[in-house]
């Protein structure tokens, strides 16, 4: 069996900005497991992007403790940086009038890379984007979607152990979010990166993300791994749908079940609470000959459980 | 560490390279009004006439104080347009420490300012006949003037990343540098009261020193005998310890405060 090494640890990390009444972020501890991609979910304001800066450094907190690979980051920032490599939100996080090649080897030589070693990994991302034909362009010129592409090459450039990433797909469109969702998830599989995953998508979330931690109010409401905390959700729902109205009749026999019109169909939803309960309720619609269209659960999805989360009492469950 | 500080100081000049290149109908645009501010004063000075004399020493002090205006610019005008952009917090994601990419960026300012006030010198040189004589001798005293400007540059610098809206203290300190630092008038032609205040500027001092020895063709050994070179040196070594002072505790507070990356 594997043993799960620690990436990123807070410990009750709370950011108070001086002047605010309460605190941005409010003890926050969190593990994050290395080689996972890991999802900070929360609305605007929650804490989120306070959280990945200071991660990064760039928000001094308050108080507790940040460790990355086991370092300290206020005591040694220079080793703990070095392993990082980010995408902050709602910027452009490159030099628009330089191009994609200048950008990855100004960013490559910050960080700590030279010579061939950067110039071949930098060929290596611009040929896994399909840019290597534009990287003489200025970044100025291509689309929103690719220069995020390059925004997240130029964070990866140096290929760091951890990379963070604060709404990568915002203001993307389709085509583009399902590019940065393809690289994300070959990060963690193929090279083993740990992920920090801030999104308002939780759809790519709940797709992308191993492990999940949700905000409110600067406070932690949840941190699980994403199986345990849908699991923790299951309510044991299904939805039948059948063709046309139900026959007459139909409705006694499925006591507790709600009936929807859905475009002249008849949606079912209901919980079945005991092992067979949904093979009565089938035997029954078929008795009655209602003719069957799909059976589905309908358990609820990482939307559902965050929603619920961050409009309940803020009870820890995690 | 040596040699990531070193790779990290060069990649700033070669990114400020690149930049003057690709700004570069900006900043052909940047030295035609810079020249035309030079014949513009020229003019006024001489009261209608260039004043072929004068012309020289002036130009000294205008070439001076051109640094300066760069060094202003580009650490108020130009950091905060990084913090717009988040290439700025992207250059504190870095294993360097952020006093190397800082200097970077200013040896970065000297080498692009140096090129193009080089041509702008060069061509107001051919124009209006000057002679000017540059010798080795002038080094090391341009070099001390330039410790103060950055030094200054670098509280600027500061203040932008603490308080962010500050261009317009940047462009008021340009202006009254031009008029106050000696460039247009030498200081001794000031009133005592006004004397000693631009006597405390960042490149009065640079200024007179550089004419002594570019103008009047004295030796370093004589400024440094009368005690100028020395106190050049004290006022530089202030200013750059004052601003770096400055930057660090700003950046700290930015830091604490959150605003780093704010505009």
């Amino acid at each position: 069996m594997q043993a799960h090494r620690t990436s990123i640890a807070l410990v009750d990390l709370t950011k108070t900005y001086p002047g605010a009444a309460v605190p941005s972020v409010d003890r926050v501890s969190v593990s994050v497991t290395a080689g996972r991609v890991f999802a900070l979910l929360g609305a605007n304001g929650a804490g989120k992007t306070t959280i990945i800066k200071m991660i990064c450094g760039l928000v001094i907190p308050s108080s507790g403790t940040i460790r990355i690979d086991g370092q300290d980051l206020q005591r040694d920032r220079r080793r703990a940086i070095a392993r990082m490599g980010v995408v902050l939100e709602g910027t452009r996080n490159l030099y628009w009038r330089l191009t994609a090649w200048e950008n990855l080897r100004y960013f490559g030589r910050l960080r700590g890379w030279w010579g061939r070693r950067l110039d071949a990994r930098a060929e290596m991302l611009l040929r896994d984007l399909a840019l290597w034909d534009r990287r003489h362009q200025a970044v100025r010129q291509f689309s929103r979607g690719m220069q995020q592409q390059v925004a997240i090459a130029a964070a990866v450039i140096a290929d760091p152990s951890i990379v963070i990433l604060d709404e990568p797909t915002l203001g993307l469109d389709a085509d583009a979010t399902r590019r940065v969702r393809r690289w994300i998830a070959a990060m963690t599989r193929d090279h083993g990166k740990t992920v920090i995953l801030t999104t308002h998508q939780l759809d790519m979330a709940q797709a992308l993300s191993d492990d999940v931690a949700i905000l409110s109010r600067g406070r932690l409401v949840a941190c699980r791994p994403m199986h345990e905390l849908l699991e923790m959700s299951r309510i044991g729902a299904y939805r039948i749908r059948v063709k046309g109205a139900l026959p007459a009749g139909a409705g006694d026999a499925l006591d507790g079940w709600q009936a929807a019109d859905a475009d002249g169909d008849t949606v079912l939803t209901g919980h079945v609470r005991a092992d067979g309960a949904l093979y009565g309720v089938l035997d029954e619609l078929r008795r009655r000959r209602a003719p069957l269209i799909e059976v589905a659960p309908a358990e609820p999805d990482l939307e559902d459980v965050y929603l619920r989360l961050v409009h309940a009492d803020p009870v820890a469950i995690g | 560490m040596f040699r990531l500080h070193l790779v990290v100081l060069v990649n700033e000049i070669h990114k400020g390279l690149l930049h003057v290149w690709r700004y570069r109908v900006n900043f052909a645009a940047q030295l035609a009004m810079f020249a035309g501010l030079f014949v513009g004063i020229g003019f006024l000075m001489g009261r209608g006439r260039m004043d072929a004399a004068a012309l020289p020493g002036m130009l000294v002090g205008f070439v001076v104080w051109y640094y300066a205006f760069m060094a202003i610019l580009n650490m108020s005008t130009s950091l905060a347009t990084e913090a717009q952009t988040g290439t700025l917090e992207q250059t504190y994601i870095s294993p360097a420490r952020p006093a190397w990419i800082f200097t970077g960026r200013a040896l970065a300012t000297v080498v692009s300012t140096t090129l193009m006030g080089g041509v702008m010198a060069g061509v107001l040189v051919l124009i209006f006949g000057l002679r000017l004589t540059v010798g080795l001798a002038a080094l090391p005293v341009f070099g001390l003037t330039l410790a103060g400007v950055f030094g200054f540059g670098f509280m600027i610098g500061g203040a932008t990343l603490a308080f962010k809206r500050v261009e317009a203290v940047g462009n008021l300190v340009q202006n009254m540098l031009l008029f106050m630092n000696g460039t247009l008038l030498p200081v001794d032609h000031f009133p005592n009261w006004m004397a000693a205040i631009s006597n405390t500027l960042p490149t009065t001092r640079g200024i007179s020193a550089l004419r002594a020895i570019v103008i009047d063709r004295q030796p370093l050994s004589r400024l440094w005998d009368d005690g100028t070179l020395a106190a050049l040196a004290i006022h530089s070594a202030l200013y750059l310890f004052a601003g770096w002072l400055t930057f660090t505790w700003c950046e700290r507070y930015a830091r604490r405060h959150g605003t780093l990356g704010h505009y």
